[in-house]
């Protein structure tokens, strides 16, 4: 077991810097998930910690050692890959076993050792078959039973789930959340996939062009987002936002006002707010502002209206036994307590 | 089926013929009796004879040209895979300057015309003393087959996916290692092919064995155009149970691994 932890590490590839300063501690048994868009840097730091891709810059210590220079074999990590890579040229238990057979221990120990493995994951009748006579999510499953075999300190992910289909990619993502509280080895998880971080994840790293944005449990990062790209990023159906200016106790565009929650000096803000968190209200509610219908898309359990008020476009999610005709008006109200302020221009939140 | 696609149907089973047609005739003429042969009408009919290969086959020339050529070949084969297939997997995996130079150079040599090595090496061979050898022709040769080896070795490797690759590093295997038990493995049905295509290549070839070889090191292709010099009176049947022989090593490696060297030349990947 191993914590890791990254010291102002760098990377660039020639003059192209990817990631300038990332610095993360991670403890032992945590499961940390890298959570950002497609290309913002989670993989170059996965690699760099799997040392599949050299460090510029900085330190890298895995169980309080200097690994910077140690090859992947060293490090005491396993991978899973997004494609799988297995070996096609052998069968799923040469797969499982080759890193055993290479470090030279005994048949008998293999066989030992393979046993559990294979149990836990459900390979015993595939185990004499080639890859590419399992579907894909079999083959994830060898894969992370060849991560498993090598009892490493450190398990990494990379977008483990990405190439399957949906249902496929529940079945296993919960079944990489039980092997994580059996084996309760540190692991670092990357994807692009809020669900898959949310369910997953210990700790939330959230990441945005090669730096952190925020970092927490997936509920402190859900109900406090630190940032604009935070708030934005987390969440389906996605955060509303409305540009507003603050004035005077009120944070209005000129078309439709609300109540500021806690005083604030004059400047543009960034009103966020869920769209569970806005409610359909009668006329004449205090507070009550009035919106016209757009769309209305059923999500089965509810119902998500687009609405537009004044100037301003935004979601709504009602239960679905709610009826509103595309073009009807309607008066929404915002939960006060769920208002997430964001200071337009540096899109850092604004608390009392 | 559409008129155009029965037009096109047509066309190539026409093509086919073109190609196989001969072939088959050289077959049957390499069992035909001279007086079968010399015939107004050409017959499809009669009754074979085991005299044309058993002429040549007992002929010194053909013995000791069939053991030139197989050892001949066979060395630069070898030696050609000892060195290309290495030097592919470098070229795939590691992409600098002097990588892609060594690339292009093997393809180069694939677009030098024969006679540009012939004479040269002629001269070279000469003045060492070592014309009408065998080494001289295995090293004129491993020209032929490195390049060949490398240039249809590359796409094999740069088809392993890197992942791949990477896993097994994880796995704690070093470059050699993730060589021989990794990549290579994957890639062997293709870089079979390609030593298998040059060793075809080097058996057929003709114009650098004619230019640096005069007797004792002569090959296959030579000795059989030689049974053609005899004047008007051209011993056919002779000819083309040469032929038959001549045909017979690259026809059984493309039988083995033919499957294999159609995805060599194609740019599909197996694994997709
Ligand atoms: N080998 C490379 N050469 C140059 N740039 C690269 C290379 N690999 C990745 N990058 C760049 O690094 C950035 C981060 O990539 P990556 O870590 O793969 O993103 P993510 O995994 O978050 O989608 C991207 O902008 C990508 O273009
Ligand atoms: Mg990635």
């Amino acid at each position: 077991m191993a914590t890791v932890e990254c010291r102002s590490v760098r990377k660039s590839y020639g003059e192209h810097e990817v990631i300038s300063d990332f610095s993360l501690s991670i403890e032992d048994h945590e499961f940390v998930v890298f959570l950002g868009p497609s290309g913002c840097g989670k993989s170059t730091i996965l690699r760099m910690v799997a040392g599949l891709e050299d460090i510029t810059g900085g330190d890298l210590m895995i169980g309080g050692r200097r690994v910077n220079d140690l090859d992947p074999g060293d490090r005491g990590i396993a991978m899973v890959f997004q494609n799988y890579a297995l070996y096609p040229h052998m069968s799923v238990r040469e797969n499982i076993t080759f890193a055993l057979e290479r470090a030279g221990e005994t048949k008998d120990m293999i066989a030992r050792r393979l046993a559990p493995v294979v149990e836990t994951l459900g390979l015993q009748v595939y185990l004499n078959r080639k890859p590419t006579e399992l579907s894909g999510g079999q083959q994830q499953r060898v894969a992370i039973a060849r991560a498993m075999i090598k009892t490493p300190e450190v398990f990494l992910f990379d977008e483990p789930l990405s190439n399957l289909d949906a249902k496929l990619r529940g079945h296993l993502r919960v079944e990489i959340a039980r092997l994580h509280k059996e084996l309760r080895s540190t692991s670092i998880y990357v994807t692009h996939d809020q669900l898959e971080a949310m369910t997953l994840a210990d700790r939330i790293v959230l990441m945005n062009a090669g730096r952190i944005e925020q970092m927490g449990t997936p509920e402190e990062i859900y109900s406090r987002p630190a940032t604009l790209f935070a708030a934005g990023f987390i969440g389906t159906p996605g955060m509303n936002f409305f540009n507003l200016v603050a004035s005077g106790g009120k944070l209005t565009d000129g078309e439709i006002s609300i109540d500021a929650p806690f005083p604030l000096s004059e400047r543009p803000v960034t009103v966020g707010i869920r769209p569970g968190a806005i409610s359909l209200v009668r006329d004449g509610m205090p507070g009550a502002i009035p919106a016209i219908a757009d769309r209305d898309e059923f999500h089965g359990e509810t119902r998500l209206l687009s609405l537009t008020a004044g100037r301003q476009s935004f979601m709504v999610a009602v239960p679905a036994s709610v009826r509103v005709a595309e073009g009807e008006q309607v008066f929404v109200s915002l939960a006060p307590d769920q208002l997430h302020l964001f200071d337009t221009e540096s899109g850092a939140r604004i608390d009392a | 089926m559409r008129p155009g696609t029965l037009i096109l149907r047509a066309v190539l089973i026409l093509a086919g013929l073109v190609v196989v047609i001969p072939l088959l005739w050289t077959l049957l003429n390499a069992f035909k009796t001279n007086a079968d042969l010399l015939v107004g009408t050409p017959k499809l009919f009669f009754t074979p004879v085991w005299d044309n290969m058993d002429y040549v086959l007992s002929r010194r020339s053909v013995a000791r040209a069939l053991q030139n050529s197989l050892i001949i070949c066979s060395s630069a084969v070898v030696i050609g895979a000892v060195l290309g297939v290495p030097a592919a997997y470098v070229i795939a995996r590691i992409k600098n300057r002097a990588t892609r130079e060594a690339q292009f150079f093997a393809l180069s040599l694939r677009f030098m015309p024969p006679v540009a090595v012939a004479i040269p090496m002629m001269v070279i061979w000469i003045s060492l003393g070592m014309y009408d050898s065998r080494i001289a022709l295995i090293v004129t040769y491993l020209t032929i087959t490195i390049s060949i080896t490398i240039w249809l070795s590359v796409p094999a490797f740069e088809r392993v996916p890197i992942a791949v690759e990477e896993a097994a590093r994880v796995d704690r295997l070093g470059p050699y290692a993730t060589f021989f038990r990794v990549a290579l493995p994957i890639a062997r049905m293709q870089v079979l092919s390609a030593i298998a295509f040059s060793f075809i290549l080097v058996w057929n070839e003709f114009l650098l064995a004619l230019m640096l070889t005069t007797s004792k090191a002569k090959t296959l292709p030579i000795v059989a155009s030689e049974m053609s010099q005899l004047g008007m009176n051209v011993p056919w049947g002779i000819l083309n149970a040469a032929v038959v022989l001549l045909s017979l090593p690259p026809l059984i490696l493309l039988a083995l691994v033919g499957r294999g060297m159609n995805t060599a030349f194609s740019k599909k990947s197996p694994q997709d």
